[in-house]
């Protein structure tokens, strides 16, 4: 092969994330000299507004990390755009390297019309798992103890609370940051095996039960309790993190993707939980993968792609990540830190994956999922919406979704 | 005019008062870009002029900002050449469908980018010519044209017909008579055109976010929307981000703000 | 862009233009006008055409489209969100546009009547904002507005805790939020066209009217306002096509949100063509919105024509 570029659009824009892709790009370019890579990186959300334009294009890049989501992913692989890996996973054998049970996560029949099955076309590098982050000194300051089940989770809300403290920190202007919250209390009501329906698309579910809305009830409650930062709506997803790191709130829900940027700021103050729903139980989360990377179908290069993507997903590149603060998706047992929040994040994966359930993302499920679903937890959180409207307009996206299959 | 004292001290409180709205924004933003980047700037102390090379590095702007030249030398030299020819005919000539050419002309400074945006994207796709300057660079063109084709015709109206008849009778050519004479005569018309047309185009943020889906041609502006999104620790190198898009135009604005409300306002007014 | 539906016919100069000549100029203009037209018909016209041909099919962009005749346009009817994003516009139209105005009379009629030192300087200074790219004034503002952002801060410091909240993210607050930063945006230039159309006004007529012993009010009415309709009718039509397009400050400061409490036509067309991959419904909007531009900017010159005559 004579020089050639591979052109690599990420989404990992923040601290560790973009560490590893730097280091990782870095020990492709030098085991392979003739190979340039041009990274193009953007965040989740601008990746997400401008990919399905730069997928059409002539010079779309080659390497692309997708969405799993039925609105990325799935639309991509039905307009023909990505390309299945199937051949390059067996020459390269990554059904051994990974778990069906992430493989599916980025599977998808050719016609894009099935979710979690079908041809392979992506490979994620980090596991994600949605828990919930606080302060130790600031717990320790209110004789808090970290909540070991869903229960003492809410006390320890109400605690905080009538401390004169602000118990739970969002900014969801961004409108999905709230899912990231919903998951866990619904992984807490509602039975896994619903939620993966509901998260795939796939029928045989329903948003409009009693479950569902006592979910969205606890979310509700929470805020007419006062347990939000003012204003969760106007908020940044980034301001939100940083409030934590300045002592200005108790706990913060979200994704392990969060932990190497709290730690650089807080050091060893920072600790990560899921709350089960007992005590003793494994919890059921929102997790699973980071957005896999994809190859296109208009990549000039598919077998160097493939490579590429072999590469940042082999054992080496497990060990990388884990360095730099990510959560490998593979063997994270074996490269959990001693000390510090990510230990934490590296065992709650763990206990998820093999007592729990790690459950899907929900906008996954249809093309406009991800637009309802932060628009109604918009609505919820401001009051606007009642649980059971909630859930009513959840139950139309999905019912219209599933009855056109 | 007599006017009480009371009324004047009146008008110097509203100047100031309305100033200070107008300003107050713009001052926060620049304040915002010298401030810390992350705690661990925070402290080194409070002024940090050093966000901007920062930001400048971190949100790619120099890449940015060349794109955004590159693209505004291609759409002023384009409009002002066409938009001398196409105003010349309509100022100075007689010809059929004179008025229904115009009229159409006209139409175009009210054509939304929103409307036109998606057709362009699929048509010049299949043409292989998304993600060139061009794709970027030529709607932007036509928007101006129409705009430039109505600025100068205004000014072609107002120039003495006697010049134009004495030049013919010199025997010169319509090309002659444009180049030697009536575009030298009308530099003041033509820069506050290249000003206004430059001010848009750099300021244009639909037309690059859909023409150039890869990125390879994105404007100021559009970098820093997505360096917004990008960055991740605080406002600050954000701010400076905004201090390096806008500072250009800005300047421009302040060396030639006669051009620019001139222009404006007439460009608007002439009716 | 400056916008209005008039072509200049501007009095003063019309003797020295003299336009009709007698003369022909055979094929000389038209190959003076080509190359522009050329370039305004492939880029402009032709795919304003396109995007009407393109509204009558339902296509996501990449497969086969299917002609569906006029049923985007039925379907944007009974849109919900489709209505609230014109609504919304239409919301953007009073603050973009007649709020300014509205302020810009008082303004320059009380700038006109005494005239003071330093109108120049505040000329400059009140017309910066138009310079500015639309993101960069989104970016500003949507630090301003955040929940611990330098108005809140304001507010707290006054004693005024009672009024803060997250501006961006407030069901009630969002769009008149949103929407003065248009009125921010757009007061100055409307100010500096009216302190331009005022200064046009004899003295002797303020001279006559006070000595009739007219009042400020009555000077404002019978006196300032009729003689700057012009000057109104194009800033309205100026300002109101602008808060028509408006795209990048929404898609900077809210994307909408909160739920779609903010979205507007043009940040529709742009989620459906190139997120959603509903070209057609997109296209639809986008010639409803050409549509609504076009009315609205003829009817207010319209309007500003009855009144002048």
């Amino acid at each position: 092969m004579g020089a050639l570029t591979l052109t690599v659009w990420d989404q990992e824009v923040r601290g560790g994330q973009n560490e590893q892709m730097k280091l990782l790009n870095a020990a492709f370019e030098k085991a392979y000299p003739n190979i340039t890579i041009k990274r193009d990186s953007q965040s989740f959300d601008d990746l997400g507004k401008t990919l399905r334009l730069a997928l059409s294009g002539k010079d779309a890049p080659d390497v692309v990390q997708a969405n799993n989501a039925r609105s990325s992913m799935g639309a991509f692989v039905k307009a023909d755009q990505l390309l299945p890996l199937d051949d390059w996973a067996e020459a390269y054998g990554w059904a051994d390297r990974y778990p069906e049970s992430v493989l599916k996560y980025s599977e998808y029949s050719p016609d894009g019309k099935s979710f979690g099955t079908g041809s392979v076309y992506g490979l994620p590098q980090v596991g994600e798992v949605v828990g919930v982050f606080y302060s130790k000194k600031k717990l320790a300051s209110l004789g808090i103890s970290v909540p070991k089940d869903q229960a003492a989770f809410d006390s320890a809300l109400a605690a905080a609370k009538s401390a004169g403290e602000t118990p739970l920190l969002l900014g969801n202007i961004e409108k999905w940051p709230a899912i990231h919250m919903f998951g866990p209390v619904q992984g807490a009501n509602v039975p896994s095996d619903q939620i993966e329906k509901l998260g795939f698309g796939n029928a045989g579910a329903s948003w409009t039960t009693p479950e569902n809305e006592a979910a969205a009830k606890r979310l509700s409650d929470w805020r007419t309790a006062g347990y939000f930062n003012d204003g969760v709506n106007g908020t940044d997803y980034d301001a939100a993190w940083q409030k934590l790191t300045k002592g200005e709130g108790v706990f913060l829900m979200g994704g392990s993707w969060l932990a190497a940027d709290l730690q650089g700021a807080m050091g060893d103050d920072v600790g990560f939980f899921v709350p089960p729903t007992k005590e003793g139980d494994g919890a059921h989360v929102t997790g699973g993968t980071g957005l896999p990377f994809t190859v296109t179908k208009a990549s000039k290069n598919p077998d160097l792609a493939a490579a590429y993507i072999n590469f940042i997903t082999n054992d080496e590149a497990m060990a990388t990540l884990a360095k730099t603060g990510n959560l490998p998706i593979v063997n994270a047992e074996k490269y959990a830190p001693a000390t510090g929040v990510l230990r934490d994040v590296y065992s709650a994966f763990g206990s998820v994956t093999k007592d729990g359930v790690l459950l899907p993302y929900l906008d996954y499920a249809t093309p406009t999922m991800a637009d309802t679903l932060g628009e109604s937890l918009q609505g919820l959180l401001d009051g606007r919406l009642a649980p059971k409207e909630f859930t009513e307009a959840l139950e139309a996206d999905y019912a219209d979704f599933t009855k056109a299959g | 005019m007599k006017v009480r004292r009371t009324e004047r001290l009146l008008n110097y409180f509203v100047l100031i008062i309305f100033s200070l709205i107008v300003l107050a924004p713009i001052f926060t933003i620049v304040v915002g870009a010298f401030a810390p980047a992350d705690a661990k700037a925070a402290q080194q102390g409070s002024f940090h002029p050093e966000n901007f090379l920062t930001a400048w590095h971190e949100g790619r702007f120099g890449q940015y900002m060349t794109t955004s030249v590159l693209v505004a030398i291609v759409v002023v030299t384009l409009t002002v050449v066409l938009s001398l020819f196409s105003g010349y005919a309509f100022g100075t000539m007689t010809f059929r469908g004179r008025e229904v050419l115009f009229y159409t002309f006209l139409l175009g400074i009210m054509i939304p980018a929103e409307a036109v945006v998606i057709p362009l994207f699929f048509d010049l796709r299949s043409l292989g010519l998304t993600d060139t300057i061009w794709a970027v660079a030529l709607p932007q063109v036509a928007q101006s044209v129409a705009f430039g084709t109505y600025w100068m015709r205004t000014y072609f109206k107002g120039v003495s017909p006697s010049i134009l008849d004495a030049a013919r009778m010199d025997g010169a050519t319509p090309q002659r008579i444009l180049w030697s004479i009536l575009v030298p005569m009308g530099r003041p018309a033509i820069t506050t055109m290249v000003v206004l047309v430059f001010m848009w185009t750099w300021n244009e943020f639909l037309i690059p976010l859909v023409m150039s889906p890869t990125g390879a041609f994105r404007t100021a502006p559009l970098g820093l929307a997505f360096f917004q999104g990008q960055y991740t620790q605080g406002t600050a190198l954000l701010a400076a981000g905004a201090v390096l898009v806008a500072l250009p135009v800005v300047m421009l604005y302040f060396i030639l703000q006669r051009h620019f409300i001139k222009g404006m306002l007439e460009g608007s007014i002439k009716e | 862009m400056l916008t209005s539906l008039k072509p200049a016919s501007d009095p003063v100069r019309q003797t020295a233009a003299r336009r009709p000549r007698g003369r022909r100029h055979g094929a000389t203009p038209y190959h003076f006008i080509l190359p522009a037209f050329l370039i305004y018909a492939a880029f402009l016209l032709y795919p304003l055409g396109r995007a009407v041909h393109l509204s009558l099919f339902e296509w996501d962009g990449l497969s086969l489209a299917t002609f569906v005749g006029l049923d985007n346009y039925v379907s944007l009817l009974s849109d919900e969100r489709l209505k609230g994003a014109f609504g919304h516009a239409l919301v953007f139209v009073f603050f973009f546009a007649v709020l300014p105005v509205g302020i810009g009379l008082v303004l320059a009629a009380v700038l006109t009547r005494a005239r003071v030192r330093g109108l120049p300087m505040f000329r400059t200074i009140v017309f910066l904002p138009q310079v500015i790219a639309m993101v960069v004034v989104a970016v500003a503002w949507r630090q301003i507005y955040a929940p611990d952002g330098v108005l809140n801060r304001t507010l707290r410091w006054a004693g005024l805790d009672s009024l803060t909240r997250a501006w961006l993210g407030d069901y009630t607050f969002s769009l008149p939020a949103v929407g003065l930063i248009g009125t921010w945006v757009t007061t100055g230039l409307v100010t500096v066209l009216l302190l331009a159309g005022m200064a046009k006004i004899p003295s002797e007529q303020f001279e006559s009217a006070r000595l009739d012993g007219a009042g400020a009010m009555r000077e404002f009415f019978a006196i300032i306002v009729p003689a700057v309709r012009a000057e109104v009718t194009v800033a309205l039509t100026l300002t109101i096509v602008v808060s028509l397009k408006t795209f990048d400050l929404v898609y900077v400061t809210t994307s909408g949100g909160p739920g779609s409490s903010t979205t507007v036509p043009s940040y529709e067309v742009y989620r459906r063509a190139f997120e959603l991959g509903e070209v057609g419904s997109a296209a639809a909007v986008g010639v409803a919105l050409t549509v609504l531009i076009f009315v609205i900017s003829f009817l207010v010159n319209r309007i500003g024509d009855r009144i002048s005559s």
